[in-house]
């Protein structure tokens, strides 16, 4: 964005600025687009951008009735009126105003910050225009002698009609263009453009237009109507259901009739619904109060809300067609309130008022499901469908919801809350007597303001009030509900002063509503005062008096307070959510569930915004105008990525899991810096750079991809493919760290794993364990894992070279404990047939064990791992593991058949539960594994719950030994102790075939470690090679044979080296630069044992090499000190 | 109803301000309407922020006037609860005998006002539409019932009007939370508990009593004139910073009865 946006400044220097624009999408900081401002302005859809802007002057004919004066703007004179001001184009409109304008071209283009001039964006104030451009009929140039560019544009005002009007003359304004000829010119250019795409909607012009009530007043089939009806007989269009069931109020008190003739005359001489041109009459004859039949009309026409009908006529039918019959929350709140809405209106006793209720608040909800329904809209739309129809009323509520009254109705009612402050806020700038008062003696205000500004003063006030009330709110805006509100304080000021509670602070104000329409000054002597009423002098007091309460003051204060309204709602939401989490949660402590609410939320929205980030580049991209969608829903900019703005996401589908992880765990960051998803469903670091937002979220760590990660999000959810909420994810975490019984978590990896549920997890499940083992610990164990020299299971060899054996790190002999593990679940495991039990039994140790060796060390079953990644969407970030592509278990592998007696489904064998618990408690550091950093992996608040770190030591020291176990399965206790003397960590068991190889290098205990790791290769190709037998059958793996020896050459180069910064257990060098030496001793050591076996066993580090090599181009940077080493030992391993 | 207690007394009269809290169609409204006009009223417009009323309760040493804060049920306003509680003396916390989740979400409220509302506060779990039980207070394994809902038009309840899901027709028993399911929660927070139908005024006025008893004479301000103090004296409150429990008290207490 950074680099386009001051591209486009220098392009408007050089160009002309007033007139050189492109739409911004959005704004990163606070300020108001420019776009959006204007939109405010004119009270355009949100489609619409400001294109060109030009000074002009408007000439209109003068009426022969005109007798308004006194706008500083206008000067009358032959010709007629005059005004001066700017005129706008965007795509569908062209808006003229005498306001200045609030949006300075010299403005920054996504943002304005010179805020200036009066509007402040109040919407339609000032005289002029706004006209669809489908409104224009023709334009012409005219040729005036003064050498003015002026257009005179003829509209459709009056014409769309069937039967013409008596005495109809066309409507024509005269716009004289002020500015350089270029730049009219380019003006006109737009304007051309503009048109032509304007004639489409013509047709919706002309179907919106007939229905609207002017139309049908002015076409005179009204009078004729009365008459007798010869005419037409064309039926008046629905203008509420004040037709049906009468208006509220007097209407002869209300001087109906003659306000109605006003209206007549002035949409005769100034043009009705679309194309009215705005005089200062307009403006008089809004604040003297609607006539009943117009009113609906002309909110319509003032609030915009027009504009969004003439773009999609036939919106609000199709969404009722589209959603008749489905069910939703909203919908049952909805039905619950029908009956209570404006319940003393006669309309809504009846059916018929009930029905277009119910339909318009349900069409709403659907088209905003974020909103859906929030009571009191129930009561603004019963009020609003008193006076307009159906369709209008869905439109107008639409334009509320989304612009006038933002985040009012939302689901945390921010937007209500935040005007509250603003309020309050008003209250003691402007009365600070009465706001000291209030304090002094704890009332608080917004109590009893809040349900002015949410239901629009229509259940405070008498409606007939109310609706005055509505009339200036729908044209000038929100400032209005404001000014009036500080104007009722005001009035009733000297009472509330004595007022000492917020009962009586409620009943001054109840009884002022109650006497609203009664003298202001009963006891004048002045006849002309005495008839003021009570309201009129309210409408005084707070268009005068607060005059200067404008919508920027609005804004301004809402910046200031929106801040700290914001934390207490979202405060208020996490503790009322974390609270609300249930049993399952008390096993964590409370900032523990903060930190888990903070990560869940931070990583959702993250991730909402990266996809809406990629979602508009996407259509940048595919160069199709950021047009939306639905004419409807809330404004583009509206800004998101808060809890308390609204609905939050509430699930987390895996790839925001996988953020979520990495926030919490180490071993869940990606060893890749980025790209290690080149896959199309994400593409990050594609649009890295392209604006701040995505900037910082490309400087996140990249999560891993890895088989562990996805069982447990399939094991959190509850289901999977709604995504994990935050009762799954606490849900899950408390299962994992709410207790520090070890035993649980054995239990849990072991179900984790246990894809059947049947208790067994199979040969592939074991692989796939081991595989997770070394994921999980590939980034060092964070000093939770110590390695004493207890004898409990060390063998023959490692006795005998126990002295070396002391200088391995914890990660190192962690490697062998993997290795042994993997081992001595072969030696335990069941057989799955027990008609196999005889053969298998004997077998199972040896053979199993045995055949692993053997197979390993051939050089042609490695190919297969090439071909497992090409097939696999998320290439490993990490070179021990790479993602399986399920772990469904499924024993359909006829190539690991053949390749290895071993694996062959006819002798499928399983662990259940307790082998694995007695495989893992065999093993000091798998046992520690389990005990301290499995569980203290996953990285929460600094505080755990004290519970979860108490009776760690004293369980496992009881559970630890392995007569426990035993004592379980006696059986098992004798299989156990006669075999692991023999066998439990051997690193060497009786292989024929790698045995040959290694009995000669076996002397040597530093070598151990290699081997070990050579093995958990093995035990990962092995993985591989089960996984991709089920996808690939022989010819391919042929093939690849050849492919892969080519690249293996290579690799032996290029992989060489990075394979020691980023294998199974390279890690972070700059964390652990403490162990980088002990490690580059032992990688020393493996060189050397490398060179030792010569020719034959250096295949093998081909192998590990061609494995890591996978990945060593995207991982981090590792110090180039150690890449210098690492350099110098290939150099001596090829030499 | 008790137009006579502010009257004739002599008797200290103070104001506690008490707040409503439930899930939406619980009755909330419908309580206060019985408590402050014996009455019922269809069709009422749903409650927006909150409504505000007062009622007086004579006790035989003082009178207490309720200011009370009813307050919307709807869910998305319950961000605003923290307005209306603020400063409260006394809770009602309504759920509805005849739905579980009312009492999870009553529950959630109780919490949130041991938190977060003023220390001291007086809270009552109240469980209305016992109408729609058999028992109307039978403490045996009701909750056991499985049958269906009420037929009975309860047209004065405010809650039916909200109530859209319960249509059934066979007649029976609707409770669905046992008493003594909720009255051990009850103990166990220390909440006084009723069981209460605005409908028929079971047990409502009592309420309100119990609650007026269970205020600490300390807590409260007197009269007029001392409410500018008093009430900021409130929040500083020290003295009874542990909740009262009541219990075991609330029995006796409601059948003192009080002038309303």
């Amino acid at each position: 964005m950074i680099p386009w946006s001051s591209f486009v400044q220098k392009a408007q220097s050089l160009i002309d600025p007033a007139n050189f624009n492109i739409p911004s999408l959005s704004s990163s900081d606070g300020t108001p687009s420019k776009a959006s401002l204007f939109r405010q302005q004119f009270r355009l859809p949100d489609s619409q951008n400001p294109l060109q802007e030009i000074t002009a002057e408007l000439v209109l004919p003068l009426p022969n009735s005109n007798s308004g004066s006194g706008d500083s703007a206008r000067r009358v004179d032959r010709t007629g009126n005059r005004y001066t001001g700017r005129l706008h184009l965007s795509e569908r409109f062209i808006c003229f105003s005498t306001q200045p304008t609030s949006f300075l071209p010299s403005a920054t283009l996504s943002a304005s910050t010179n805020f200036t001039g009066q509007t402040h964006g109040t919407g339609p104030s000032g005289n002029g225009f706004t006209l669809p451009l489908s409104c224009i009929r023709r334009v012409e140039r005219l040729h005036s002698a003064s050498h003015v560019f002026s257009l005179a544009l003829t509209t459709w005002n009056g014409l769309l009609n069937k039967q013409q009007e008596p005495n109809f003359t066309p409507q024509r304004l005269i716009l004289q263009l002020v500015g350089s000829r270029q730049a009219c010119e380019r003006f006109c250019d737009t304007l051309k453009k503009g048109l032509r795409e304007g004639m489409k909607e013509v047709d919706n012009l002309r179907l919106v237009v007939s229905d609207c009530y002017s139309e049908y007043l002015l076409s005179g089939a009204k009078g004729k109507a009365q008459e007798g009806g010869e005419g037409d007989g064309r039926p008046p269009p629905d203008a509420g259901l004040g037709m049906l069931f009468r208006y509220p109020g007097d209407a002869r008190k209300l001087r109906d009739r003659s306000k109605m003739r006003l209206w007549g005359e002035y949409f005769r001489e100034n043009g009705r619904n679309a194309t009215l041109v705005r005089q200062p009459t307009f403006h008089k004859l809004i604040r003297v109060g609607l006539p009943n039949r117009l009113r609906g009309e002309v909110w319509e026409l003032s609030s915009g809300s027009l504009f969004l009908r003439i773009r999609s006529p036939k919106l609000y039918q199709e969404t009722l067609v589209k959603f008749q019959g489905q069910e939703s929350l909203a919908i049952d709140e909805i039905e619950k309130d029908l009956n209570r809405s404006l319940p003393e209106y006669p309309g809504f006793q009846s059916e018929e008022g009930i029905g277009r209720l119910r339909r318009v608040l349900t069409a709403y909800s659907w088209t905003n499901a974020e909103i859906g329904y929030c009571q009191a809209m129930n009561i603004v739309v019963a009020a609003l469908l008193i006076y307009m129809s159906e369709a209008q009323a869905f439109f107008l509520l639409s334009v509320l919801c989304d612009r006038l009254l933002p985040g009012y109705y939302s689901t945390t009612m921010y937007g209500t809350l935040l005007d509250q402050k603003v309020f309050e806020s008003l209250v003691e700038k402007t009365m600070p007597v009465l706001w000291e008062h209030l304090i002094k003696t704890d009332v608080q205000l917004s109590v009893v303001s809040l349900p002015w500004f949410l239901s629009l003063y229509i259940n405070s006030m008498p409606l007939v009030f109310a609706f005055r009330v509505l009339d200036v709110f729908f044209l000038e805006g929100p400032k209005v509900l404001f000014q009036v509100g500080l104007a009722i304080l005001r009035i009733n000021g000297e009472e509330l002063l004595d007022v000492q509670d917020d009962g009586s602070f409620v009943s001054v104000l109840k009884t002022y509503f109650s006497r609203l329409d009664e003298s202001a000054h009963p006891r004048s002597e002045n006849p002309k005062l005495r008839a003021i009423t009570r309201f009129q002098e309210l409408m005084v007091v707070a268009f005068k008096e607060f005059s200067g309460i404008t919508h920027s003051t609005i804004e301004e204060q809402r910046e200031k307070h929106k801040d700290a309204v914001l934390e207490n709602i979202e405060n208020f939401a996490k503790r009322t959510s974390i609270r609300n989490l249930g049993p399952e949660s008390k096993r964590l402590s409370v900032d523990d569930l903060g930190t888990i609410y903070d990560r869940f939320y931070e990583t959702l929205y993250q991730w909402q915004q990266q996809q809406k980030l990629l979602e508009e580049e996407r259509r940048r991209q595919e160069k199709k105008k950021s047009e939306r969608l639905s004419v409807l829903g809330p404004p583009a900019d509206t800004e998101m990525g808060r809890v308390g703005l609204g609905p939050s996401p509430t699930h987390m589908d895996y790839d925001a899991f996988r953020e979520f992880l990495a926030a919490t765990s180490k071993w869940a960051v990606s060893d890749t810096p980025a790209g290690s998803r080149s896959d199309s469903s994400s593409g990050f670091g594609s649009l890295k750079g392209s604006s701040s937002k995505s900037l910082l979220w490309a400087n996140r760590r990249q999560p891993a991809d890895h088989e562990f990660m996805q069982r447990l999000y399939r094991k959190w959810a509850t289901d999977s493919d709604e995504g994990l909420s935050l009762q799954n994810v606490v849900n899950g975490l408390a299962r994992l760290k709410g207790s520090p019984d070890i035993m649980n978590n054995i239990n849990y990896f072991f179900n984790l794993y246990d894809d059947s549920g049947n208790g067994q997890v199979d040969r592939e499940g074991i692989l796939k364990i081991s595989e997770a083992f070394l994921f999980l610990s590939r980034r060092g164990f964070e000093g939770t894992i110590t390695a004493t020299q207890s004898l409990e299971d060390l063998n023959s060899p490692r006795d005998r070279d126990h002295a070396e054996q002391n200088t391995l790190t914890v990660d190192e002999r962690f490697l062998g404990s993997v290795s042994a593990f993997i081992r001595r679940c072969f030696e335990y495991a069941d057989p799955s047939h027990p008609e196999n039990q005889k053969a298998s039994q004997q077998d199972a140790t040896t053979e199993v064990t045995d055949k692993l060796d053997s197979f390993a060390i051939g050089d042609d079953e490695e190919d297969l791992i090439d071909v497992d990644d090409s097939k696999s969407n998320k290439p490993a970030p990490n070179a021990t593991s790479k993602p399986s592509q399920s772990g469904d278990g499924e024993p359909n592998r006829p190539r690991s058949e053949s390749a290895n007696p071993a694996l062959d489904p006819n002798n499928p064998l399983h662990i259940t539960l307790p082998t694995f618990r007695m495989v893992i408690l065999a093993d000091e550091l798998l046992e520690q594994f389990f005990e301290s950093y499995f569980p203290q992996s996953f990285h929460l608040s600094d505080h755990p719950h004290p519970a979860s770190l108490a009776a760690s030591s004293s369980l496992s020291s009881n559970l630890t030994t392995f007569s426990n176990i035993g004592s379980a399965r006696p059986s098992n206790l004798a299989t156990a102790g006669s075999v692991s003397v023999g066998a439990s960590g051997g690193i060497v068991p009786p292989g024929k075939g790698l045995r040959g190889v290694l009995d000669n290098i076996v002397t040597d205990g530093i070598r151990m470690a290699a081997e070990v790791k050579k093995r958990m290769d093995e035990a990962q190709r092995d993985l591989e090679r089960n996984a991709l037998g089920r996808d690939d059958d022989e010819d391919e793996d042929d093939d690849d044979d050849e492919l892969r020896r080519d690249s293996n050459a290579a690799a032996a180069m290029a992989g060489g080296i990075s394979s020691w910064g980023a294998g199974a257990y390279g890690g972070d060098m700059e964390r652990r630069s403490v162990r980088d030496a002990d490690r580059d001793l032992l990688e020393g050591a493996e060189v050397l044992s490398v060179r030792e076996k010569g020719e034959g066993s250096s295949l093998l580090d081909n192998k590990d090499e061609a494995e890591t090599k996978g990945q060593h181009g995207a991982k981090g940077s590792p110090s180039s000190a150690h890449d210098a080493e690492v350099v110098s030992k290939v150099v001596e391993f090829e030499s | 109803m008790s137009e006579s207690a502010g009257a004739n007394a002599p008797k200290p009269s103070s104001s506690v301000k008490l707040v409503l809290l439930g899930e939406a169609a619980v009755g909330k409204s419908s309580l206060v309407l019985r408590f402050v006009n014996d009455d019922f009223q269809e069709n009422k417009e749903p409650t927006i922020g909150a409504a505000f009323l007062t009622q007086k309760c004579s006790l035989p040493t003082r009178t207490i006037k309720f200011e009370i804060w009813d307050t919307a049920g709807q869910e998305r306003f319950a961000s605003l609860a923290p307005m209306y509680y603020r400063n409260a003396q006394a809770a009602l916390v309504v759920y509805d005998v005849t739905k579980p989740s009312s009492l999870t979400k009553a529950k959630h409220w109780v919490a949130e006002l041991q938190r977060q509302a003023s220390p001291g506060i007086v809270i009552a779990l109240v469980g209305n539409k016992l109408d729609l039980t058999n028992d109307g207070g039978d403490t045996s394994a009701a909750a056991a019932t499985e049958s269906e809902s009420e037929p009975v038009k309860d047209d004065g309840e405010e809650g039916t009007a909200e109530d859209g899901e319960e249509q059934d027709t066979t007649p029976g028993d609707a409770r669905k939370v046992s008493t003594r399911e909720a009255s051990s929660y009850a103990d166990e927070e220390g909440l006084l508990f009723f069981e209460t139908s605005a409908k028929t005024g079971t047990n409502v006025v009592d309420v309100f009593t119990a609650i007026a008893n269970a205020i600490p004479e300390s807590s409260l301000k007197t009269g007029r004139g001392g409410a500018g103090t008093g009430q900021t004296a409130l929040g500083g409150r020290s003295a009874e910073d542990s909740r009262v429990n009541l219990g075991d008290r609330s029995a006796a207490t409601a059948k003192e009865g009080c002038a309303c």
